[in-house]
């Protein structure tokens, strides 16, 4: 036993198992994470079940299983049901049943005993609908242009998916309308009745100008209209086609094509088409807006919001620590104060990130951003353009936050260039500006990179300042768009964190909202490495380009 | 025993003593320098001739480095160090607050003890000085690169390799690549501080006779605590001790019969 003790083994085997117990960890979080993300987007099996009460009154309940659970028997007796006495625990099923708008919860339990019957019929349909969830429930008849259409299922299938393309191209064009010349005139309307306003406050507004400017509305409000008509006319015409479904009530119900997304009968896919189906999701899911407040759909505005904000992060903290980093390593002299200040930024790495929050809100949503109001949009008050959170500000705190981890690595960086080298360049001629910019910069780069990588994985991962200054759960246009300036930093954005928080803490819709959780965290997490693996190949090239000496 | 044959054929002797302006790339006068309190140099006296060979020798720590590096101001950028006396460049001190740091350091280059070259193409090496002086016709460029390198007797070995990174050569072959970048930029004088310690019999031959080659062209002053190398490369010789100038003389002179028995116990292997 002394023996061992002496051999080092037990210290190897402490720290091994520190390394395990991490990697273990991680790739355990990792892919939970993933596992109950992805399974989300698996097209399953829809079952149809007959549910009988102790009292004999049978029920037809369709639905897919979505979790199973053992409850004490105790427990369901003290709530009044009827177990027979020897049975210690019941097995019960979680069923998601749709069809929200005509039962109380689209979720239910069910007692595994109650089900008397269990069928995984092929002629199931799952309707996926652009409001109140999917509809579950067989296809009864399909009404094309005011004519019933009946017959084998696969003739009203047919008919249905003609239908769904023609609704579909219909839709298309319709979005296209609204958000390109319509966003458009609406964006030119409000540039107007700033520009009115601000020649008013300037004492500017001649009966000549204001009469063009009445001129220009008039115009523009006439082509609003051409164009509203035929939007309105778009979306008549998606309302023409109709389904008839029989839902699990035995009830004929009539859906409206236009809201209807999707049609899939999962029970009759193979394999293959289960995976192709399960790819296509989680591209939606990707690229698609968010509907029923966040709980379906895809993250395409969060994705988007947070790689943006990441990036402009990037774009400020970098010169800016750099900067900061090169006077206090280069320039300044080395003494208490020089010290005093890298002790105090190296302390701010440890702020708590929600401090940063209400600073940015205090500092540069209403200080910084309400004097650019006041200076340059005058015309747009009361409302605000910069004077209230928006992406930029949002950018700037997190760029605040992270600034003392680029300017501690970007330190190390010039601190390991070999003196040699500077000397070398100085004792050509070169000035100390010269030999920064052509030589120590350019070694000291995968220091910076590593910096930055750091500064990403932070920031990208921060929630709670953003809250305050600039996150929001459903912005209505993307920081970059059609518009002139084209970037819109004024804008509120969407987050995946946030959108994490908001869909599994403030969804009215629990249950449905749980896999959507998963899959956003672990796209988020996608995302961070995305961020990372990307800066990390730069920092790569940048070392083999600038391998130090090997002495 | 020492082989003390010089490596290149007769030298025109000077009086070191009473050298005249015009033949002098160094005067020193007087200099004393000081890390903090404690005294590095101390009045220090001597005129370098120009286009010859003047070797430093002395034991460790006894400022021969020291001085090298004040003559194109290198210690400027230790914090604590104080100079003063007055070293004159062409009548000009080199102290004088006129005087721009970056222009005296082009007039006198330097090679350092362990090759430096910049993580770049060994082309861009070589330019590096020259684009500092905004130098972009690329034919010049070209022709600088060249000739510095047959100047540096690496041509023929890099020739065909220029924009490989510099990084890859040799030891050897690195610490000539750093002279043909110091005379890229056609200085007027040479500082080589112990350009051989770091490498091997074979690459410090060959440096050697470069040196005597580069000769021809500049000022070489040079700083070794090999007394061979002192004796086959140098003209002139000055030993230091303690950081006071013991003798200064040449070569040949100083290593046969030197004057003071410092010298002579150091040449001897006595001490040092």
């Amino acid at each position: 036993m002394g023996q061992w003790y002496k051999s080092g083994s037990p210290w190897i085997w402490l720290t091994s198992g520190a390394v395990s117990l991490s990697l273990i960890a991680v790739i355990g979080l990792l892919g939970l994470i993933a596992w109950r993300g992805l399974v989300y987007f698996w097209p399953s099996t829809i079952y149809q079940f007959d549910v009988t009460q102790p009292n004999g009154i049978t029920e037809q309940v369709i639905g897919e299983i979505y979790e199973r659970d053992s409850i004490p028997a105790q427990r369901l007796r003290d709530n009044g049901q009827v177990i027979a006495p020897d049975v210690e625990e019941v097995e019960s099923i979680l069923i998601k049943t749709g069809n929200r708008e005509f039962v109380e919860l689209d979720f239910r339990w069910i007692l595994a005993d109650t089900i008397t019957k269990q069928q995984a019929h092929p002629d199931l349909v799952i309707f996926e609908r652009n409001k109140n969830g999917n509809f579950y429930g067989y296809i009864d008849s399909v009404v094309v242009d005011g004519q019933l259409k009946t017959g084998d299922n696969a003739t009203k299938l047919a008919a249905l998916e003609q239908s769904l393309a023609r609704v579909e191209l219909l839709n298309e064009q319709a979005d296209e309308l609204q958000s390109g010349n319509i966003n458009h005139i609406n964006y030119q309307l409000e540039g107007l009745r700033l520009e009115q306003r601000r020649l008013e406050l300037e004492n500017k507004l001649t009966p000549a100008v204001l009469a063009d400017i009445e001129q220009q509305r008039t115009e523009l409000g006439n082509e609003y209209l051409v164009h509203e008509k035929r939007l309105f006319e778009l979306r008549a015409e998606t309302k023409r086609d109709k389904v008839q479904v029989r839902d699990m009530r035995g009830e004929i119900v009539e859906l409206s094509l236009s809201s209807i997304l999707a049609v899939h009968l999962p029970n009759q896919m193979g394999i293959f088409a289960k995976i192709g189906h399960w790819l296509s999701a989680m591209a939606s899911f990707v690229v698609d807006d968010p509907r029923e407040a966040n709980t379906e759909g895809g993250v395409f505005p969060a994705i988007f919001g947070t790689i943006f904000m990441v990036l402009l992060m990037a774009v400020i903290v970098t010169p800016f620590g750099v900067v900061a980093a090169i006077y206090l390593h280069e320039y300044a002299k080395k003494g208490t104060v020089t010290k005093f200040i890298r002790i105090a930024v190296i302390n701010l790495a440890g702020v708590p990130s929600v401090v940063y929050g209400v600073f940015g809100l205090g500092f540069f949503v209403y200080i910084l951003g309400g004097s650019i109001d006041e200076l340059f949009y005058p015309e747009a008050s009361p409302s605000p353009v910069f004077g209230s959170p928006g992406v930029l500000w949002s950018a700037l705190t997190l760029a605040i936050l992270t600034l003392p981890v680029v300017i501690v690595s970007t330190e190390e960086g010039l601190s390991r260039i070999p003196i040699s080298l500077r000397q070398g360049s100085l004792a050509l001629g070169a000035t100390q500006a010269e030999t920064l910019w052509k030589v120590v910069i350019p070694m000291a780069s995968p220091a910076i990179m590593t910096g930055l990588i750091l500064a990403v994985a932070r920031a990208a991962g921060e929630v709670a300042p953003l809250m305050l200054v600039g996150v929001v759960k459903m912005a209505p246009a993307l920081p970059i768009d059609g518009n002139f300036p084209f970037i819109h930093v004024e804008r509120k954005f969407m987050h995946l964190g946030f959108h994490i928080y908001d869909v599994g803490f403030q969804s009215p819709n629990v249950e449905a909202a749980r896999p959507l959780v998963f899959a956003s965290s672990f796209l988020l997490v996608t995302v961070i490495i995305g961020l990372n693996m990307t800066a990390i190949g730069i920092r790569n090239y940048l070392r083999e380009k600038y391998r130090s000496l090997e002495h | 025993m020492i082989n003390l044959e010089p490596l290149t054929n007769e030298q025109p002797r000077v009086d070191l003593a009473n050298l005249s302006d015009a033949d002098t790339a160094f005067a020193i006068e007087n200099l004393d320098l000081y890390y903090g309190d404690k005294k590095a140099l101390s009045d220090v006296s001597m005129r370098i001739p120009k286009g010859q060979v003047t070797a430093f020798i002395g034991p460790s720590g006894c400022g021969k480095s020291t001085l090298l590096r004040s003559l194109n101001r290198m210690n400027d950028l230790i914090d604590n160090c104080r100079i003063e006396g007055n070293i004159l460049l062409e009548q000009q001190n080199i102290f004088d607050r006129h005087v721009d740091v970056a222009t005296l350091r082009r007039k006198v280059g330097m090679v350092f003890q362990r090759p430096n070259p910049f993580p770049k193409s060994i082309y861009e090496n070589v330019v590096y000085g020259l684009r500092l002086q905004g130098v972009k016709d690329r034919r010049r460029l070209d022709q600088a690169v060249e000739e510095s390198l047959r100047g540096a007797a690496l041509w023929d070995e890099v020739k065909d390799r220029l924009h490989d990174n510099a990084l890859g050569l040799s030891g050897g072959q690195q610490q000539r690549l750093v002279i043909a970048r110091a005379i890229a930029i056609e200085p007027e004088v040479l500082l080589l501080d112990e350009p051989t310690s770091a490498l091997d019999p074979i690459s410090t031959l060959v440096i050697e006779e470069l040196i005597t080659e580069l000769k021809q062209k500049f000022t070489v002053v040079i700083v070794t605590h090999n007394m061979q190398q002192a004796a086959r490369v140098s003209d002139n010789t000055a030993f230091m001790y303690m950081g006071e100038l013991i003798e200064y003389n040449d070569t040949n002179t100083l290593f046969t019969t030197p004057s003071k028995k410092q010298t002579e116990d150091y040449i001897t292997g006595r001490y040092g």
